[in-house]
């Protein structure tokens, strides 16, 4: 039945925020906290032998400066509205694209999810097209789109279509049996069942879809910048590059690693509160 | 009142398919409490899939009150073994209990009474804001029981309702449906394999047997209102129980 290998539907489960039977908030916050001194002392360690390892020589200055010089660059580009406007063009790539996907993945995926007979019809196509690596059709896409933002877009949406298409493919053929039931039971016409039972039992499904497709279109938000030389953080990193500021280069790099890590952080919290039903998301248990 | 006559249903093709009923006829008069017993795989879920009008029947007839089914019938609430997966885990209690009944034609505040009367009558009128993973299995079911009371049904339908919980808890939500059967003044019919539980709640025992067609009929004529240790004491249950038994095993 299933084409491909089903993604957990959970974030996974981050130590000290699981279900802690009998324990107060505050116990679970300050656990929660001193969680971080391990992870903390683990960036720091990594961030002094970088210093040291530069600053020495053991790397060759020239291509890994130190990390404070690095930082310092980062400190300083976030005063200047330049690298703002790159983040924006970035982000729209990411957004419109992301949202296009989400569009057209969510409502076909739930259609074939609930017909038996559109999922085998569809099957192939879907077999034959999802492993189609978006990076390969970026030629294509500067044929039909030219070089800025619509090509950027076209390459996001392909390649977020996938996760949500599937996630949300499962998530209907996943609803519980016995819930479909008790809605037919109670005389709930389909309209009603749908946005009942079928849209929430999917929710959980199709937020991990999206928070997948998160991280990609970012990856591929940057790859069409760096690749093609849309406009974005990604021209911005060929650019330093070729100018021979890598300083620079680095502090752009570590920005669009802080932006990733930001909006996987967002959809975290955005699930959290949403699906705070969800085993996976219960705070407490009995 | 319900009236099965003749029901069959056959899964697949008549010849080779799987009989899960075969030919099913009795009668649930107004207000009467019949229990069901019969083990497990003797048809018992696919017959009341038939009465709740959840799968077609493939011969036969079912009224509801007077109403033959062809689809869930509105006099007609169907409380499932499976508490957990029945009851919705993004809806609190109160939804989960009044969910139903915007579709029934109920309006906000008669949907809103009929609610706070449901959740009051199983004695969990302090808990609507919960949501249903938060409460125990008992409390679970007596959810389940109150959607089921609030959308105000003729006849209730119930599958093993009690299977899945403790010995203690399972004879306080019998005496618990035993006041809401009078409260509500329904016709209830209620499947078990439990003997003592069919005795206990009943004014009839049927003993259905594979392919879910009734072998013996037990009227049982203890007095009401009964009570866990008194009615269980009498020598007029241990007759019944035994009788059950025989009738199970033959």
């Amino acid at each position: 039945m299933r084409v491909a290998e089903k993604v957990t539907t959970a974030p996974s489960p981050q130590p000290g925020t699981g279900p802690v039977a009998g324990r107060s908030r505050e116990g679970s916050l300050r656990r929660r906290a001193l969680d971080w001194v391990p992870r903390l002392l683990g960036i720091a360690a990594i961030l002094v032998v970088l210093e040291v390892c530069s600053r020495t020589g053991v790397l060759p200055r020239e291509s890994f400066p130190p990390v404070s010089e690095i930082y310092g660059s980062l400190l300083g580009l976030v005063g200047d509205p330049g690298l703002w406007v790159e983040i924006g063009r970035t982000m729209r790539g990411w957004a419109v694209g992301l949202l296009l996907a989400a569009v057209l993945a969510v409502p076909l995926g739930m259609l074939l999810g609930a017909s038996r007979r559109a999922f085998q019809m569809s099957r192939l196509v879907i077999e034959f097209l999802r492993p189609v690596p978006s990076v390969a059709l970026i030629p294509l896409a500067v044929l039909v789109f030219g070089v800025g933002q619509d090509m950027k877009v076209f390459l996001v949406a392909f390649a977020c279509f996938w996760p949500i298409l599937f996630q949300s493919i499962y998530g209907v053929q996943d609803v519980d049996p016995v819930a479909r039931d008790t809605a037919r039971s109670y005389g709930l016409p389909p309209l009603a069942r749908f946005a009942r039972i079928i849209l929430p039992s999917a929710a959980p499904y199709i937020a991990t879809g999206l928070r997948i497709s998160s991280a990609i279109a970012l990856i591929l938000a940057l790859t069409a910048e760096l690749v093609v030389g849309a406009p974005g953080l990604g021209r911005a990193i060929v650019v330093s590059q070729v100018s021979g500021s890598i300083t620079q280069m680095y502090a752009l790099i570590l920005a669009t690693g802080l932006l990733g890590w930001l909006l996987n952080t967002v959809f975290i919290a955005v699930e959290r509160r949403l699906l705070r039903w969800h085993p996976s998301h219960r705070e407490v248990a009995l | 009142m319900l009236e099965v006559s003749h029901l069959r249903k056959v899964y697949g093709s008549e010849e080779t398919g799987n009989v899960a009923v075969g030919d099913l006829s009795f009668v649930v008069g107004e207000k009467e409490f019949v229990c069901i017993l019969g083990s497990s795989g003797c048809g018992k879920t696919t017959m009341l899939r038939c009465l709740s009008g959840l799968a077609p029947a493939t011969s036969g007839q079912i009224l509801v009150e007077g109403n033959p089914v062809d689809g869930p019938p509105e006099d007609l609430a169907y409380v499932f073994q499976d508490y957990s997966r029945s009851l919705l885990p993004w809806m609190t209690v109160e939804r989960n209990v009044s969910f139903p009944l915007r579709y029934k034609g109920m309006s906000k505040q008669e949907a809103k009474s009929a609610t706070a009367d449901a959740l009051d009558a199983v004695g969990l009128g302090d808990r609507t804001k919960a949501f249903p993973w938060q409460l125990s299995g008992g409390m679970q079911q007596r959810v389940a029981i109150a959607r089921a009371l609030a959308y105000r049904p003729r006849v209730l339908l119930m599958d093993e309702p009690f299977a899945s919980v403790d010995a203690q808890t399972r004879s306080d939500l019998e005496d618990l449906l035993l006041g809401i059967w009078e409260r509500y003044a329904v016709t209830i019919l209620f499947v078990t394999h439990d003997i003592d539980e069919a005795v206990y709640l009943a004014d009839r025992v049927l003993v259905l047997k594979a392919p879910a067609t009734v072998t013996t009929v037990a009227e049982v004529d203890l007095p009401r209102p009964r009570d866990q240790i008194t009615t269980k004491a009498l020598p007029e249950f241990a007759r019944l129980r035994s009788e059950l038994l025989s009738a199970l095993r033959h």
